[in-house]
């Protein structure tokens, strides 16, 4: 039975994955957080948002920076002695999940704990649903993202649909 | 209905004013809610319950919970029938319809207890030692039958129309069992300030509590803790769930059986996955029973349960009671018992039981006899007499019930998964866990601390621990006190007797004394090898009852202290989980996640069946080509050879690879060399394992000085960036190198035949695709539509072809407007059958050949890698073992026999050879040849004899079918390769 305290809803999500060499990483974030003009989030699964573009560390020395519906992609110039970037624009879709129930919604999706600072408003963590690797985003006290490969995506919203 | 004549007409928990009916044996029986199935059976008088494993013997039930090992039933009819599960953890249900196991015709008249008479050939290892010969395939013809003969219920073959579920829980502290120690561990913690989930397998807390009287002082505070737990936001109880497993960074396997009483659309099982900060384990302890000669009578029970059916469940089930054991708990269960109106005699080890115990004896007339042991039984279906030898000599006493308990074992099989050994203590005759780590807590008798007055203390100061661990640590009230008045048990460390009929150390496995006699005098001492060579503590209840009484048996065979002889190792699952709950959603469409390419859709809706491909859906063949696969896939590849074919292969793994070493270390991971690569154009590559076998192959291309665009086979996609990764981790982390996956980030699409240019310049009018601008092996990027644009000159399928990638999101549209600029030129679609039909025409290797077992050489790629040095795989693709002259080589072969044909799989012999054993090699794939017209194949075969030109036999044993064939070339078409610029 549908539960009228959780709603699903599926749409594209580009993103630009930026990555650092190791022994330049310093200087890589000092030069993306120019181009950028916001402070870069500290550690794995911290995120800034800043003028439509959700930066989220998604590994030491890699960031993916996601933007908002109709927001413009920053123009980035990666010095390659730095580090590089890749357009993920078109391999990636966005669930929101959004509704009172959908802590218990969540808890037969991922194992990440609904109550834990990790998984604080604004917090990132990489792990899986189903077996597939996704990307989840916190976004309110009731409300969250999940970043899922294009690919599986049909199959994940069914097995949350499943769910409700 | 039967009339529940043993129930007593007050006490109990159970609720008199609900009723239940439910049916054993097509028997209509009552019980009522609150009782288990076996309280319920008890109450109606019911003893037999069960046949044993092996002998069939009766067996009744002997405990009140998941350590039963005798009353195995199965639940339910059709698709919801469970077998082998304990009467004694069934909560009734109404309407519940339950059957005994392990009999035929009936459970009072059972054939097969005729092995009973048979039991001096049916000992330990007797089927092995049997059913060897005469000839080494002799176990095969028998082990059928012995199977058939042998276990214990029979599970359902209909599908399971009950949902069952999976979920992630999680806590500050876990706390594991819900006894006084627990309640009180809990009550601490959350008092701290922790989350806390209380697990209990029971559908109601309190342990060991609830064998005492429902209005007693232990009933009193069992509810004062349950209400104060019930008032903390932050606690989960968690009843009707157990605790089957712990695992490594404090997660618990736990599954939830459904409260009967909730809607029947809820998960009737559900697998709760739990990660805990720290764990408190209070999982209490279990009574040992005594070994002696047909100690496995139905009417032969547990003290400790015996008076849990008296004081939980209203059931007093004898009138004429003997207590056998050897420490003053069971003393408690006599005094009820006897109060409740039986008849009962105490059969006490001790010389000198303590006088307040004999005192009360006395005022309950309750008969001592002091310095006496069971020996033996009479009685089939049910207990008749007991023998007893005590001072006065040996005597035989009438009874219904014989209440055993030879002291308590410590449940210690969750401490043993994580690793902690439990330790021997010799105080209290019993195995206690060892050291936990700092994250891990112990309480109650699981500690051996058998009085419910410390199990409450020292399971408020786990509580508090454990919280502290986790960070909180707001002071926890005092716990209010209970003293039941235990006294300090006194174990039984011995076999009583073996007597002269069966003694039983393992009920469920029907393991006796003498089985491990048998296994002593055969060299088979260790507890490990007792185990396996017995099969002891295999069964269903993991041995929870005889454990302890096997290893006290070994010790007094081998003259060794029980810690001399050691501790078996628990493993999980604690008891048995259903497969059921362990699949959870995932079954039928969601068995396993599905990949769609982006043009899923219009394949769908043009006649595309489907296949799965790994986790893939791919187009298989489209109708429209002909009637059947056989008659389409010849259809699809004859058009790609005369005018042009479009295939979907968005399933290839795609790699972006950046970085100013990115060529640096691709010339590392691929046989042949990239470092040289121009940009701009394309190579195909293999990459070997560290031992010098195949790993995977396709293309890369460069993109730029520092990138470059690596494809993968469908398969290995996920493999390949894994190691490529690890690589990069652990051999080569100087190297400035990014990988990235972008497979779901191309729709990718090949379109193959002579006129496959004609269609692009069509399609593409503005670019350049002329075969300057676009050579083979060359690349053109550009946009469509506002979206990236790759056009790869490569070809799988041997004629001129080009793959074309674009953004995901434009690729159904790109797809459904190639074909509409093809049409023109009879552009059609084609599905992997002729796909992979095209690539063995052509001669090119794929899974089947690339199979993890061969080499560069043996595909006739050795050439790629020459003389080059440096990469994964270089040094072992030299060993001596890959250069024997009998290596299976890759060779093509061509059926030479009108009407037959060639099959995957087949194994070669050379003509007139006896076709026995693994052969001279085998067919790895096949087609039928339109270009040949017939049947051609790849295949490995032994390089000693694959002379081009010569005769092989495939011979295939699943069909019975033989087919002569000639070796030939791999490449069957176009060995010039002039059709590529076609």
């Amino acid at each position: 039975m549908a539960s009228p305290d959780f709603s699903l809803s599926v749409a594209d999500y580009p993103l630009i994955q930026v990555e650092a060499w190791d022994r330049t990483l310093g200087q890589f974030e000092s030069s993306l957080s120019a181009s950028l003009g916001t402070n870069l989030p500290g550690s794995v699964g911290e995120t800034v948002h800043h003028k439509g573009l959700l930066v989220i560390r998604v590994a030491p020395r890699r960031l993916w920076l996601a933007l908002d519906d109709g927001a413009q992609a920053p123009a980035l110039a990666v010095d390659p002695d730095l580090g590089c970037s890749v357009s993920l624009d078109e391999g990636r879709m966005r669930f929101r999940m959004i509704g009172a129930d959908i802590a218990r919604v969540l808890s037969k999706c991922i194992a990440v704990d609904w109550r834990a600072p990790a998984a604080a408003p604004g917090r990132a963590v990489l792990t899986s649903l189903h077996h597939v690797p996704v990307l989840f985003l916190r976004t309110g006290e009731t409300a969250c993202e999940l970043i899922v490969p294009r690919s599986f995506s049909r199959s994940l919203s069914d097995w949350i649909a499943g769910l409700n | 209905m039967s009339s529940n004549h043993k129930r007593l007409s007050m006490g109990g928990r159970i609720d008199r004013e609900q009723p239940l009916e439910f049916i054993f044996d097509g028997r209509k029986l009552a019980g009522y809610r609150g009782d288990t199935l076996a309280s319920a059976l008890l109450a109606n008088g019911i003893i037999l319950v069960g046949r044993s494993f092996k002998y069939h013997r009766p067996r009744g039930i002997f405990s009140a919970g998941p350590e039963e090992p005798n009353a195995l039933v199965t639940l339910g009819i059709a698709g919801r029938r469970q077998p082998n599960l304990p009467a004694t953890t069934l909560e009734l249900a109404d309407g519940m319809v339950v059957e005994s196991q392990n009999r035929w015709p009936s459970l009072a008249f059972d054939v097969q207890s005729v092995n009973g008479l048979l039991a001096p050939f049916l000992s330990a290892g007797f089927y092995y030692k049997t059913f060897m010969g005469p000839t080494r395939r002799a176990w095969m013809f028998y082990e059928h039958f012995i199977r058939k003969a042998a276990g214990l219920g029979r599970a359902g073959t209909d599908p399971d129309p009950d949902g069952y579920d999976v979920r992630h829980a999680f806590a500050d502290v876990a706390i594991i069992g819900g006894g006084p120690a627990g309640l009180s561990a809990a009550r601490a913690a959350a008092a701290a300030g922790a989350q806390v989930a209380l697990i209990e397998q029971d559908f109601l807390l309190g342990g060991q509590l609830l064998a005492e009287p429902s209005d007693s002082a232990a009933a009193a505070w069992l509810r004062q803790a349950e209400a104060e737990l019930e008032s903390f936001e932050t606690v989960t109880l968690m009843k009707r769930t157990t605790a089957f497993g712990t695992y490594d960074g404090n997660v618990i396997g736990l599954v939830e059986q459904r409260d009967p009483t909730n809607p029947a659309g809820e998960a009737r099982q559900t697998l709760t996955i739990l990660r805990a900060r720290s764990i408190v384990f209070a999982t209490g302890a279990i009574d040992r029973p005594m070994v002696f000669s047909n100690n496995d009578r139905p009417g032969v029970m547990l003290a400790s349960a015996a008076r849990t059916y008296l004081n939980r469940f209203a059931v007093l089930p004898g009138k004429k009671i003997i207590v056998a054991t050897c420490n003053d708990g069971a003393w408690r269960a006599a005094f009820d018992l006897a109060d409740a109106g039986a008849e009962v005699t105490v059969a006490d080890l001790r010389a000198a039981p303590p006088a307040a115990l004999a005192a009360e004896a006395a005022r309950l007339g309750v008969v001592v006899r002091a310095a006496t042991r069971i020996v033996d039984l009479r009685g089939g279906h049910a207990v008749s007499h007991a023998t007893l030898i005590g001072p006065d000599g040996q005597s035989e006493t009438a009874c219904d019930l014989v209440c055993v308990s030879g002291g308590w074992s410590p449940t210690v099989h969750l401490t043993s998964h994580l690793g902690v050994k439990p330790q021997y203590r010799d105080d209290i005759g019993g195995f206690v866990p060892g050291a936990f780590p700092a994250d891990r807590f112990g309480a109650g008798s699981m500690m051996g601390t058998y009085s419910t007055t410390d199990a409450i203390e020292n399971g408020h100061r786990a509580g508090t621990e454990a919280a502290s661990f986790c960070g909180k640590s707001a002071p926890a009230p005092t716990p209010t006190k209970l003293d039941l008045g235990e006294t300090a048990a006194a174990p039984l460390r011995e076999v009583l007797s073996a007597g002269r009929g069966k003694a039983f150390v393992d009920f469920q496995m029907d393991v006796t004394t003498g089985d491990i006699e048998l296994a002593h005098r055969e060299g088979y001492e260790s507890v490990e090898h007792l185990k396996r060579y017995t099969t002891l503590g295999m069964g269903t209840d993991q041995g929870k009852t005889s454990n302890f009484p096997a290893l006290a048996a070994m010790a007094t065979l081998r003259n060794a202290t029980i810690p001399e002889t050691g501790a078996t190792t628990f493993r999980p699952p604690y008891t048995p989980v259903a497969i059921g709950a362990l699949a959870g959603r995932a079954i039928g469409h969601h068995f396993k996640p599905i990949r769609r390419t982006p043009m899923h859709d219009w394949h769908r809706a043009n006649g595309a069946e489907m296949l799965e491909v790994g986790l893939w859906m791919r187009p298989y063949f489209y109708r429209q080509s002909g009637r059947d696969v056989n008659e389409a896939y010849v259809a699809e590849m004859q058009n790609v050879r005369q005018a042009a074919g479009l295939m979907d292969i968005s399933t290839l793994g795609k790699i972006d690879v950046q970085g100013p070493d990115a060529a640096i270390f691709l010339d590392r991971v691929y046989a042949n060399g990239f470092a040289k690569l121009p940009v701009g154009r394309a190579r195909y590559g293999v990459m070997l394992r560290d031992d010098g076998i195949v790993f995977d192959d396709g293309t890369t291309t460069r993109l730029a000085e520092n990138r470059f665009f690596m494809t993968t086979s469908t398969a290995k996609a996920a493999d390949v960036l894994s190691r490529l990764e690890f690589l990069l981790d652990t051999a080569w982390p100087d190297l400035r190198v990014a990988l990235t996956s972008v497979s779901d980030e191309w729709a990718a699409m090949s379109v193959a035949g002579p006129k496959s240019r004609a269609i692009l310049a069509a399609m593409f009018p503005a670019l350049d695709v002329s075969d300057d601008a676009l050579p083979h092996m060359g690349l053109l990027e550009s946009e469509w539509e506002g979206r990236a644009l790759r056009i790869l000159r490569l070809s799988y399928s041997g004629e001129r072809a080009y793959e074309i990638y674009v953004g995901a999101t434009a690729g159904e549209q790109l797809w459904s407007r190639l074909l509409e600029a093809g049409r023109p030129f009879d552009l059609k679609p084609y599905g992997v059958e002729a796909l992979g039909a095209l690539r063995v025409e052509k001669g090119h290797v794929a899974g089947a050949e690339i199979d993890g077992r061969t080499t560069l050489d043996d595909l006739g790629l050795g050439r790629m890698a020459g003389k080059r040095t440096g990469f994964v795989g270089e040094v072992l693709r030299r060993r001596p073992a890959f250069q024997a002259p009998d290596r299976q080589r890759l060779v093509g072969l061509e059926c030479i026999e009108e009407g037959k044909r060639l099959r995957g799989g087949a194994i070669l012999f050379l003509p007139g050879e006896k076709p026995y054993g693994h052969g001279r090699g085998r067919v790895t794939s096949v087609t039928f040849s339109p270009e040949r017209g017939h049947y051609v194949g790849l295949a490995l075969l032994a390089g000693d004899v694959a002379t081009e030109g010569s005769e092989i036999v495939a011979v295939y044993p699943m069909k019975a079918e033989t087919v002569r064939a000639r070796v030939v070339s791999p490449v069957f078409l176009d060995p010039q390769g002039e059709r590529l610029h076609g």
